[in-house]
């Protein structure tokens, strides 16, 4: 054991001149990925708000299929689902001409499950009397939702939505096993060239790292706008 | 204006509502009192349908639904609604919305008048319950006697020929009861209908023509508030009434 920790090989940890050199290329790696996060994070939400609310509905040919969806969608890995697209569909005669296309369906399908879920919790969480406030004033359903639910769902969402935000950003990594040439092949490209596969996957680790600082200084900024209604 | 008959209503199985039949004529201020759990509440939430009652019949202004074989389609639901407001025990404000949003959100949405209308009417009404220098600010800001009065203020803003009042005080520190007593009573004096859900046995002689003491889902005495306020004739609401006194 203390032989192990006695040989490791320090001066190898972070090799900052490869990172250096090499970040141009990651910085290109990084546009697939932000292009498959950003189309992924819209598609998802919005399908989610749509599967969310089917979910509460109750009707059974809204809910049923709702629950089917979130419950395979939730209990299969987002990589054997991608292989499917991916390596499966064209087996019985579908194909995408372009991976990166199959990594954002794959990706949005997957996420708008967890959306779904966080959207019927916040949405279950505006107390019943406000929906009654809006009845007794002639609001219907949809103006209901619109106007009084929405809004104060929103609050509520929020953490746990760039929680999933930061999830779809993360698991953009796995477009890289289906050939899409984003941060973390771009990474790995470099550590075969080089055998510097320590230097290589930290920077992609920073990478990451620094988009999802950037989608929590959103965070923020949101949360600050929708908790303005609060009294400290 | 008013018209139930023969309503009943069961929760799971208990009866919470027996055969109950009361008339309110327009212009009339009607107290509905009795223990908790004597089915007040249910009764002043069915008049507007947030609870469907099993059997009887109600009829507002010219909507008369029957409950019983058939469901209830929307449209009968939105009709007996246009002749109620309701003020809730806890307010229900719009949290994220300013007050003056508050009271203007539904007629908006409505678009039965042209925004400027509203806002007019807004503005007087926000007065009328004190609270124009607070028309910017968020519930959240404000204390329960200030929600409840902008709650009443919300329900006016659509011109409801009767007015259902849910415990609206009960929810409130003692020292803030007074301020939307007064507010009720200065409508009660303008003529306007109104159905109340109340324990403020003064207030409730003070200012109702009519007393309907509920007793475990039954109606079991009605008459002029004065007199089953004071000198009733059953038992039940003799001790009832005595049972106040003494808190």
């Amino acid at each position: 054991m203390f032989e192990t920790f006695r040989n490791i090989r320090w001066e190898y940890l972070f090799d900052l001149e490869l990172a250096l050199d090499s970040l141009p290329f990651l910085l290109q790696g990084l546009q697939n990925t932000m292009i498959i996060s950003l189309f992924s994070m819209v598609f998802a939400l919005l399908l989610g708000i749509v599967i969310g609310i089917a979910r509460m509905s109750k009707y059974a040919v809204l809910h049923l299929p709702a629950r089917l969806y979130i419950s395979f969608m939730r209990g299969t890995p987002l990589l054997v689902f991608v292989f499917i697209l991916y390596y499966g569909l064209p087996v019985i005669g579908i194909e995408f001409n372009n991976a990166l296309v199959a990594a954002i369906v794959g990706v949005s399908l997957n996420f708008a499950a967890y959306n779904a879920e966080v959207v019927r919790s916040a949405i279950l969480s505006v107390p019943r009397g406000q929906w009654e406030a809006a009845a007794t004033l002639q609001m219907d359903y949809f103006q209901t939702l619109r106007k009084i639910i929405i809004p104060q769902a929103t609050r509520i969402a929020l953490p746990p939505t760039f929680n999933i935000f930061m999830d779809v950003v993360k698991g953009t990594s796995l477009a890289s096993v289906i050939t899409v040439q984003e941060l973390l092949y771009s990474a790995r490209l470099v550590a075969g060239r080089t055998y510097d596969s320590m230097t290589m996957y930290i920077s992609a680790a920073l990478i990451y790292w620094m988009v999802c600082i950037v989608i929590g200084y959103f965070q923020d900024r949101l949360e600050v706008r929708y908790n303005r209604y609060l009294s400290k | 204006m008013i018209t139930v008959k023969n309503l009943k209503k069961t929760f799971d199985d208990t009866p919470v509502l027996e055969s109950i039949n009361l008339e309110v004529k327009k212009g009339e201020v009607v107290c509905l009192v009795g223990a908790s759990g004597s089915g007040k509440t249910t009764l002043l939430r069915c008049l507007n349908l947030l609870e469907t009652p099993d059997e009887g019949s109600i009829r507002i202004g010219d909507k008369e639904v029957s409950f019983g074989e058939d469901k209830l389609s929307k449209k009968d639901i939105k009709d007996i609604r246009r002749y109620s407001g309701m003020v809730f025990q806890g307010f229900h404000l719009f949290p994220h919305m300013t007050l003056l949003e508050n009271i203007t959100q539904a007629p908006l949405t409505a678009k039965q008048q042209d925004k400027e209308t509203i806002m007019k009417e807004a503005s007087v009404l926000l007065e009328k319950v004190g609270l124009s220098e607070h028309q910017d600010k968020f519930p959240d800001a404000l204390s329960g006697g200030q929600q409840q009065r902008a709650a009443i203020a919300r329900a006016l803003m659509m011109h409801p020929e009767v007015m259902l009042f849910d415990e609206p005080t009960s929810a409130l520190d003692p020292q803030l009861v007074r301020e939307v007593l007064k507010v009720i009573e200065s409508l009660a004096k303008e003529g306007q209908t109104m159905v109340i859900v109340t324990h403020e046995m003064n207030f409730a002689r003070r200012i109702a023509d009519k007393a309907f003491f509920m007793d475990e889902g039954y109606i079991l005495e009605s008459g002029p508030a004065e007199q089953v306020l004071t000198d009733p004739k059953e038992d039940r609401t003799r001790e009832f009434l005595a049972l106040l006194e003494d808190e």
